[in-house]
């Protein structure tokens, strides 16, 4: 039985494990071969947004590792293969591999994808579905004549979803996809500028906003002391809406009112020179403004 | 028809928020009691005067300001001095230090050092009259730029001015435009920056409800030297007074034909836009910004190429901050021999600071580049308010720093500011006095930035988030040995790794209170105390068995009722209830609510 070891390894899959193992193996001189068997190295690592328990973000964990395997001069990477036979025993084995055919000349390939958007192969098998979305006659008005308004306009998204806050106080689902299907622009994307900026809620919104300041200046005069004020007064957190719809409760990052702070304002009433005993009156004030308009 | 007299009231968004308009109601009505409509004339201006004494108002030619007005104030000042011509004493400024009233504008320390020049019509005129900014010279740098200079001479006049971004990057202007200019793309585009995100920040605001046509101006002039027919300004949303302002003048200007083809009946044409934000701090970064108004999620880019050479829609985009803008008509007139004659070596011209948090006369104030932080604070600001000691100013807000007392001789300079650390910033100036915890404050920008973040880059994202819990526990009284020394790496290394301005600045706030004011973080982890006493965690409430006389006010308003006692007879505070919402120490007027 020969005991000679040969300088090299091959490591069998190339999830986190074998890229690890492999990034090791290849650090401390022995020439690894990673066999894969999909297109790609990663594994089910790549695909995951976290990892348990600590939270951490699953690509930035994996993709150095990915990067530097790639260019790891001692790691020669083989995907989109098997493993075949495996013969010789510990120490120097000999293995069989098939590679399956790629259909793409791996020297030309710059990655750019293009093909895979043009694929008449996935168009076929994956069509896109489309739901027709059809809005109540009183919002298709509404919602058209925004639209009508912006359609021709390049970058017009931030304006009509502007327009849509201000006609309903928040961007109402349906709309948004009716948004979609009408300026064909994928609802992904929609909802990515949705929840990007701060003044776009998704979720509807009480009668009367109350913003607290949260800015320099009304922070250091005690603005955290006036939202938890509200915060017991309404029984809501920040960035809710009390049940009966009347109050939402927010934070703004300065009104450029720093003069007067701390400051809040209640829709377009602006409060300067806060104090943490006016928060009940206020509320009081704005509940009595209601009740006489529900009487008249 | 000449009037005899002109009453300037300010009607920017802060003295609306005190009731300036009632007061216009008030002001209108007296007037009209006494006949005196055609001799009194109301001009409403834009932010102006002292913004914390607001609602305020001039009266000219006579130059008498008055502050603190309230309704029932006016009746008398309307007879008093606009019928009788005796000016009222009980209603003028009052000097902090000599306690006497101030009769003139002039007189009162926080305008006599300053210098006007981006603000050069602020309270003067009415900013929805654009006939009121012609006859202070108004568009008449458009007139001489258009007739007499090529766009060329126009960017080395600027050039020679030596006027720098005032967005906060401080490059020269003049280059910029030259790169824009030279870039072959076509056709060009010039951006105004007026996403004022900084928080504690309100120059362009300010700037823009007071004298929008100046900016209107300035953005002609940098739109003739760049070679770009369509701009932009991008306001933020939470300025709607400034928008709809703005929106007036631009109408305005279309119709006397300055805006549109052929301006001034020349053969270059302009127009703008208003692009509404959407409350999203990291849009004021230029690449952001133009991701923004293309309609794209609004996550900066890697720069090189520079929005000169690829910007909005891929052309070369000149993105220019309000100030920067609007200075330019005054280069214009006034040379830029003029301009660069004030300042210092490297920092030129005037810069608009908004002084704000504990100080007296917190407003808006354009004073000469290389006046030191000491006059600014206790000279123009008037000092502390209430006898505190005063502890450190914080300018450029989230990305910049904290300079402590002993680097209050520190002049205001681009190059200077940043060798302590902090930022010039686009000016933000907020002070701070002894009650003011300065980890809480760093704790209070990580946690702004860490919400702010785009996300892009781990850095940013993750590392503010742990910088933000690293501090909360800090200020809980959890803090550990070797979390200063964590801080300090962490920050460096989100400075290092991070691809735009915001994360590369984010970490200033902490890096800087560290280096000035370490002995706080040490007091928070070792001794578990803050010395500000500010952190809720670490402190406690009780009250003052001398100083209480039982008035019984703070009793009633206690939300948690941890406040027991007879009436007339000195309180005590329960601690298991107290909940340290300082609602107490805030009604007593005995000041018998201890916080230790
Ligand atoms: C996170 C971040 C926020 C910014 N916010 C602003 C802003 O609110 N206003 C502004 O004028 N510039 C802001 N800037 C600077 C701009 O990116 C840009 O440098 C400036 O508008 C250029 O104009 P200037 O040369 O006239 O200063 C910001 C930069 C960063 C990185
Ligand atoms: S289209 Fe792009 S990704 Fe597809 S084979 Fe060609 S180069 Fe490669
Ligand atoms: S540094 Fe922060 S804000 Fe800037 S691009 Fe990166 S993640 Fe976004
Ligand atoms: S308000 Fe002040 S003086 Fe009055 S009972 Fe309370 S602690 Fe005493
Ligand atoms: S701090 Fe608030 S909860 Fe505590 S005693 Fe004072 S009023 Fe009551
Ligand atoms: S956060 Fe997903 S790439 Fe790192
Ligand atoms: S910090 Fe509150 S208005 Fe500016």
């Amino acid at each position: 039985m020969s005991n000679k070891k040969v300088g090299s390894v091959l490591v069998l899959g190339a999830g986190i494990a074998g890229i690890q193992s492999s990034l090791d193996l290849a650090n401390s001189g022995f020439k690894v071969y990673l066999l894969e068997q999909t297109p790609a190295i990663g594994g089910v690592m790549a695909q995951l947004d976290k990892t348990f328990p600590t939270n951490d973000c699953a690509m930035c964990i994996v993709s150095p590792k990915l990067v530097d395997c790639g260019r790891h001069p001692n790691i020669e990477i083989i995907t989109n293969a098997e493993l075949g036979k495996v013969m010789g025993e510990a120490g120097n084995f000999k293995v069989e591999v098939r590679k399956n055919p790629r259909y793409v000349d791996e020297d030309k390939c710059t990655g750019c994808a293009a093909c895979t958007q043009n694929c008449p192969v996935s168009i076929a098998l994956y069509p896109v579905e489309k739901i027709s979305i059809i809005l109540r006659k009183d919002d298709t008005i509404k919602v058209d004549a925004i639209l009508e308004e912006y359609k021709d306009k390049p970058g017009n998204l931030m304006p009509i979803l502007q327009s849509i806050s201000k006609e309903y106080n928040y961007l109402p689902e349906d709309v948004l996809k009716y948004i979609s299907q009408e300026l064909d622009i994928s609802l992904t994307k929609i909802y990515q500028i949705a929840t990007f900026y701060n003044a776009f809620s998704l979720q509807p919104k009480g009668k009367y906003t109350i913003n607290v300041c949260f800015g320099t200046a009304c922070y250091i005069k005690g603005g955290n002391r006036i939202l938890e004020a509200f915060e017991r007064e309404l029984g809501v957190t920040m960035g809710n809406t009390t049940e009966d719809l009347m109050f939402g409760l927010e934070t703004i990052s300065c009104f450029g009112c720093c003069g007067q702070a701390p400051v809040v304002t209640v829709n377009e009433d602006i409060y300067g020179h806060f104090r943490v005993t006016q928060v009940p009156k206020l509320i009081k004030k704005y509940r009595e403004v209601e009740s006489a308009e529900n009487n008249a | 028809m000449a009037y005899r007299c002109n009453v300037l009231l300010c009607t920017c968004t802060m003295c609306v928020s005190v009731g300036a308009l009632k007061i216009r109601n008030k002001l209108e009505e007296e007037i009209k009691k006494y006949n005196l409509e055609d001799e009194v004339q109301i001009i409403l201006t834009g932010s102006s005067w002292l913004c914390t004494k607001g609602p305020t108002l001039i009266v000219q030619p006579d130059d008498v300001v008055y502050q603190f007005l309230k309704e029932k104030d006016i009746p008398n000042l309307v007879e008093e001095h606009l019928l009788k011509g005796r000016p009222v004493p009980s209603l003028m400024y009052i000097d902090p230090e000599e306690l006497n009233p101030i009769e003139k504008l002039q007189d009162i320390p926080f305008y006599h050092d300053q210098r006007l020049i981006a603000l050069w019509n602020r309270g003067i005129i009415d900013p929805d009259e654009i006939d009121e900014y012609i006859a202070r010279d108004g568009y008449k740098a458009l007139a001489k730029v258009l007739q007499d200079m090529t766009p060329e001479d126009v960017i080395q006049e600027i050039k020679d001015s030596g006027l720098r971004g005032r967005g906060g990057g401080g490059f020269p202007t003049g280059m910029k435009w030259e790169f824009c200019r030279k870039n072959p793309g076509s056709p060009k585009y010039l951006i105004c920056n007026a996403d004022e995100g900084d928080p504690g920040a309100f120059m362009d605001r300010s700037i823009i409800e007071a004298d929008p046509h100046s900016l209107i101006e300035g953005m002609l002039v940098a739109a003739y030297a760049i070679g770009a027919e369509k701009g932009y300004i991008y306001v933020r949303s939470e300025y709607p007074l400034a928008i709809k302002r703005l929106d007036g003048a631009i109408i305005k200007a279309r119709e006397y034909g300055l805006l549109g083809k052929g301006v001034f009946g020349s053969d270059f044409n302009f127009d703008m836009e208003i692009f509404r934000g959407a409350g999203a701090f990291v849009c004021g970064e230029e690449t952001s910004l133009i991701h923004s108004i293309e309609g794209e999620p609004a996550e900066p880019r890697q720069r090189p190429p520079f929005p000169v050479e690829r910007g909005l829609w891929e052309n070369p985009t000149n993105i220019n901050n309000v100030e920067t803008l609007s200075c330019l008509p005054r280069i214009i007139n006034f040379g830029a021999k003029w301009f660069a004659g004030i300042g210092t070596e490297k920092s030129k011209g005037t810069k608009v600071f908004s002084l704000a948090g504990k100080i007296n006369n917190a407003g808006l104030v354009e004073v000469p580049m290389g006046i030191t932080l000491r006059e600014m604070v206790f000279k123009i600001g008037g000092g502390i308010p209430n006898r505190k000691k005063f502890k450190a100013v914080q300018t450029g807000g989230p990305s910049g720093g904290v300079i402590p007392e002993s680097m209050l001789d520190l002049p205001i300079d681009y190059e200077r500011i940043q060798e302590a650390g902090a930022i010039m910033g686009s000016g933000g100036m907020i002070v701070m006095d002894e009650d003011d915890c300065m980890v809480d404050v760093a704790r209070y920008f990580i946690e702004f930035t860490r919400d702010e973040s785009c996300g892009k880059c781990s850095s940013c994202r993750e590392g503010l988030d742990a910088m933000y819990e690293i501090l909360t526990n800090i200020c809980k009284g959890k803090g550990k040995e070797g979390d200063i020394e964590f801080l300090e790496e962490l920050g460096e290394a989100i400075i290092n790794a991070s691809m735009c301005g915001l994360g590369k600045s984010a970490p200033n706030p902490v890096l800087t209170s560290i280096r000035h004011f370490k002995d706080e973080y040490i007091a928070h982890i070792r001794d578990k105390i803050c010395p500000a006493k500010s952190c809720v965690e670490l402190i406690e409430y009780s009250i003052d068995q001398e100083k209480c006389t039982g008035c019984f006010i703070c009793n009633v308003n206690c939300p948690t009722n941890a406040i027991i006692g007879e009436k007339k007879k000195p309180q005590t505070i329960d601690k298991s209830k107290c909940i340290k919402c300082s609602v107490c120490k805030e009604v007593c007027r005995f000041d018998a609510i201890k916080v230790e």
